[in-house]
């Protein structure tokens, strides 16, 4: 939050209430982005941007649920909180198994709005933490060469030097350069780190 | 002619001179007698008959065998005398003498008679002696120094066996007049084919023998075969018993009847009246005295030939003809004479009468005697008679159609009055109004208010005064009547409808107007109950519809909420921090502001379709219609994923009518749409509300779906009520948007687009002044 303000994007076809919930956000200090419908918000919103989203959930065009399938088909994290003029008990249990924060009903006490945003914002601190550590191991990784790469899956696969040689046909003596190589770059001391940094990654181990 | 009286006389004559042929000396002498006194008449005459000067007056000299009171030779006489002086115009002296010998037929009387005329005409001359009756024919010729010998004697009635007897001088000359029993037999046998038998009726005196034994005579030559019966020795009351007991199949034949078997003297004429009404079959009778008293008739001739025939004979001799060429003429009057009144009690057929037959008193009838006059008074009595009867028809016929007239307008009043009508006729030029008694009831006019324009429009309610005095001035041409609807107040102030309707009477020209009153009270509250459970209904589907949208409308009134909630909160929080940013508080509030009318709009619009007010007729924005029901219609569109497009022409004609109404067309037709896109895919859901202005100054509102259309069998159903396609539909939404459009004057259309889908629409007249209400 402090090298970049975090921003709520508002996301309401209904002008008066977008506009009533910036004031009250941007009161609040928040950088607030508003759009009117879910089109304008996913062609001009910054992904990038720490922050979280506030969809309506009853909007033309992409409802508040199909637009956060769309974040998600994109491959974005965005803590999302809905809001809603009917609270329906199925759209919320919808909104919720996607992973929204919170499923609010309008009119929004600002209480209530302003905690579900305090959990979003913590939300996406942890999201964007995770996300830094994979970008680390994958800068990582991305050192290894595809011998060492190969070599990497066998290890974590629990496999010993002299297996590895001989299932690449090499000297068992290599391989131990290899995983001295690998450790290094990766920068971790022992077998176990290696394997939990590749689960991380979502690598799997290689399992002829 | 001859005369049954004398008959006997005549017999004498004859039998005499058969005595003079038969006897010899007494004729001779006679004879000789005759001859002497011829021959002094001739001596005597003859200075006479040389020195008489051709104009001395002629004479003649009618000699009676009768007195005077004896009509039937009086009667020839009377003729004789007559047609003489009538043919006769140079003068001439007729003398006459009743011998009266019949009666006294003596000899000597005779003697004392011929001197008594001897000494009365001594010296005056005579042309001829016209001899009246037998008797007196062989008198002149005994004595015919009387008159002087050798004037010609002209004898009136002999018959031809006694002229052939008594060997007559060439001077005399006369004529025949015979008796003939057996043509009056033929003619009763004629008459009577039937008959059977014949009985002959004579006296018991010795004339009367005399006649039945020629009678006898003829009748046996005639046709001896017949049954023939004698009736001669008879009293008079035994012979009138007699004929009474007859067969009506017999032939009664009369002859004479002096005297009864008694010696009682009889008229021959009486009794033979007598005999005839007493008879129970026809009587006949040989002599013209009988004729008219009863009997049927016979072969008999008339005094009135005989006395012709005679004057013209002694006409031809005064004229110069000589007496000598002179034969004697038989009687042409001789005939079958019958009378009609007997053989019409005996039951005898005139047709049955030998030809030539003369039929005597006949009693004409009118008829007869006067046919053309008759019928021609009876033509004029029928055709009185026709017209007497054409004109009673005739106004049988006026009473019924008077009657019916009556009848026809006591019914149509009665009739009018039951139907609670008025009827009523005014005059242009006088200003007069004629109605019914019933319209009094109608204006609620008390019995003692005359009927007059004035009066019937005093009681109209007074905004529509001028509008029912045009009515009953104005009227209409004739074809088409004028209709009328004023207000009338009773006198308890109730407000009673009344339609006046009014038409001038045949070409329009007149200046008479008729028309009736209808009282359409009732109708009217019909009308306006109609219209309230029009309204009534219209409503409920309204606040169905609304129920419908709820969620969408509770929606759109929780956004503005959503809005000033958040509003208020930050510019309470804004108020909070030490240095508050008050313009953006003034803006929140201002938003706030906004919002709240955003949700009271909202409200209202609702307040206004959940409203169950009359019908207004206002001016009508039909595309800010359009937008609000779109706003209305937001949210729940949102929900079913439909989008709604609008293409809204500007520059619309005005249009006025009811918002409400209209807006709820509007919002079935579109919900209609949406509904029928539940089954199309979401991208397509598509709702496309256009308006315009269509020719004939209309605007015409569609709304299109993406849905499947309707079907063809559909189509004609979906305005009726309760027909539904939905699901849950209560099949009364185009029904009532279809009423509603048609109260504003216009249509509505239903159709498939092309493109698939349903196009539902409506048109309205524009800038009409819409009266929804009426």
């Amino acid at each position: 939050m402090t090298e970049s303000r975090f921003t709520v994007f508002l996301v309401d076809d209904d002008a008066g209430v977008l506009k009533g919930l910036s004031r009250l956000l941007r009161a609040r200090d928040y950088d607030v982005q508003a759009f009117t419908s879910p089109q304008e918000f996913l062609t001009n919103h910054v992904s990038s941007a720490p922050g979280c989203a506030v969809f309506d959930v009853s909007m033309p065009g992409l409802d508040g649920l199909e637009l956060q399938q769309a974040l998600t088909t994109e491959g974005l994290q965005r803590p999302v909180i809905f809001l809603t003029g009917k609270g329906d008990i199925p759209t919320s249990v919808r909104a919720m198994r996607a992973g929204a924060i919170d499923f609010l009903t309008k009119p929004v006490n600002d209480d209530e709005l302003l905690d579900a945003i305090a959990r979003a914002v913590k939300a996406d601190i942890s999201i964007r933490r995770a996300s830094a550590e994979l970008d680390s191991i994958a800068a990582r990784l991305a050192t290894l060469t595809p011998r060492e790469f190969e070599v990497m899956t066998h290890v974590i696969a629990g496999r010993l030097n002299k297996q590895i040689a001989g299932y690449l046909g090499t000297a068992e003596k290599t391989i131990k350069v290899h995983r001295g190589r690998i450790m290094e770059k990766l920068g971790v001391r022992s077998v176990a780190d290696l394997v939990r940094l590749a689960e991380k990654a979502g690598i799997p181990g290689n399992r002829p | 002619m001859f005369y049954p009286d004398i008959r006997f006389l005549r017999d004498r004559i004859d039998r005499v001179k058969a005595s003079d042929r038969v006897d010899g000396p007494g004729a001779r002498y006679a004879h000789v007698l005759r001859g002497v006194l011829l021959l002094i008449f001739v001596i005597l005459s003859a200075p006479g008959t040389a020195s008489r000067a051709d104009d001395a007056p002629r004479r003649v000299l009618i000699l009676h065998s009768f007195n005077y009171s004896f009509s039937a030779t009086t009667l020839t006489s009377e003729i004789v005398r007559k047609r003489l002086l009538e043919r006769f115009p140079q003068g001439l002296e007729i003398e006459a003498d009743f011998l009266d010998l019949a009666r006294y037929p003596d000899a000597a009387r005779a003697l004392r008679m011929a001197n008594f005329l001897r000494e009365k005409y001594a010296g005056v001359h005579f042309d001829a002696v016209v001899v009246i009756g037998p008797a007196a024919l062989p008198f002149i010729l005994e004595h015919r120094e009387v008159v002087g010998e050798g004037v010609p004697i002209v004898f009136s009635d002999l018959t031809r066996t006694a002229y052939e007897a008594m060997h007559l001088p060439p001077d005399v000359t006369g004529v025949f007049s015979d008796p003939y029993p057996e043509k009056t037999l033929g003619l009763a046998e004629s008459l009577q084919p039937g008959a059977r038998r014949v009985v002959v009726i004579g006296g018991s005196h010795a004339v009367d023998r005399q006649w039945q034994e020629t009678a006898r005579k003829a009748i046996e030559a005639y046709n001896p075969k017949l049954e023939t019966a004698y009736w001669s020795d008879l009293t008079y009351n035994a012979l009138l018993a007699n004929v009474s007991r007859l067969p009506s199949d017999t032939i009664v034949l009369f002859l004479t009847f002096f005297a009864d078997s008694e010696g009682k003297r009889f008229v021959p004429a009486n009794v033979a009246a007598a005999v005839a009404e007493a008879s129970a079959a026809p009587v006949y009778g040989l002599f013209e005295t009988y004729l008219g008293l009863g009997i049927v008739g016979g072969y008999v001739d008339t005094y009135g030939s005989v006395g012709t025939t005679t004057a013209d004979m002694v006409l031809e001799i005064l004229s110069g003809t000589d007496v000598t060429t002179l034969a004697p003429r038989v009687n042409p009057g001789l005939t079958f004479r019958v009378d009609a009144r007997a053989m019409d009690r005996w039951g005898l057929n005139e047709r049955n009468l030998p030809p030539g037959s003369a039929v005597l008193f006949k009693q004409f009838s009118i008829f007869d005697q006067h046919r053309y006059f008759v019928l021609g008074t009876a033509l004029i009595l029928g055709l009185q008679m026709c017209i007497v009867a054409a004109l009673l028809s005739q106004r049988r016929r006026r009473h019924q159609a008077e009657a019916s007239l009556i009848e026809s307008e006591e019914r149509m009043t009665f009739t009018a009055a039951s139907a609670n009508v008025g009827l009523w006729q005014f005059d242009r030029t006088t200003n007069e109004l004629w109605t019914t008694e019933h319209c009094r009831a109608m204006f609620g006019l008390a019995s003692d208010v005359p009927l007059t324009l004035d009066t019937f429009v005093g009681k109209v309610h007074p905004e529509d005064r001028g509008m029912a005095l045009a009515a009953i001035r104005r009227g209409s041409n004739a074809l088409e009547s004028s209709v009328t609807h004023v207000r009338v107040v009773h006198p308890d102030d109730q407000i009673r409808w009344v339609s006046v309707r009014a038409r001038t009477d045949s070409d329009g020209t007149s200046s008479r107007l008729s028309g009736i009153f209808v009282d359409i009270t009732e109708q009217k509250t019909a009308e306006s109950e109609a219209e309230l459970q029009r309204v009534e209904v219209a409503h409920l589907m309204r606040v169905s519809v609304l129920g419908e949208l709820s969620g969408a409308i509770a929606h759109e009134v929780n956004q503005p909420l959503a809005a000033i909630l958040s509003n208020a909160q930050a510019a309470l929080y804004l108020l909070a921090q030490d240095k508050p940013d008050l313009a953006e508080v003034r803006d929140a509030l201002r938003d706030i502001v906004q919002e709240d009318n955003r949700a009271g709009e909202v409200v209202r619009r609702l307040r206004n379709l959940l409203k169950k007010g009359a019908t207004r007729t206002e001016p009508v924005d039909i595309n800010e219609l359009v937008n609000s029901t779109i706003r209305l219609l937001r949210n729940e569109m949102i929900g079913r994923r439909i989008v709604v497009e609008t293409d809204l022409a500007s520059n619309l004609p005005a249009l006025s009518g009811d918002s409400v109404q209209l807006q709820q067309v509007l919002l079935n037709l579109v919900m209609n749409a949406m509904d029928a896109m539940a089954s199309t895919p979401v991208a397509r859901r598509l709702v496309t509300i256009t308006t315009r202005a269509i020719p004939a100054e209309a605007i015409e509102v569609l709304v299109k779906d993406r849905g499947p259309g309707f079907k063809a069998a559909q189509g004609g159903r979906l305005f009726e009520p309760f027909y539904t396609t939905k699901e849950h539909g209560l099949g009364l939404g185009l029904a009532i948007c279809s009423t509603i459009v048609q109260a504003h004057g216009g249509k509505i259309t239903l159709s498939n687009d092309d493109a698939g889908g349903a196009i539902a629409g409506f048109s309205l007249p524009a800038q009409e002044l819409m009266v929804a209400a009426q």
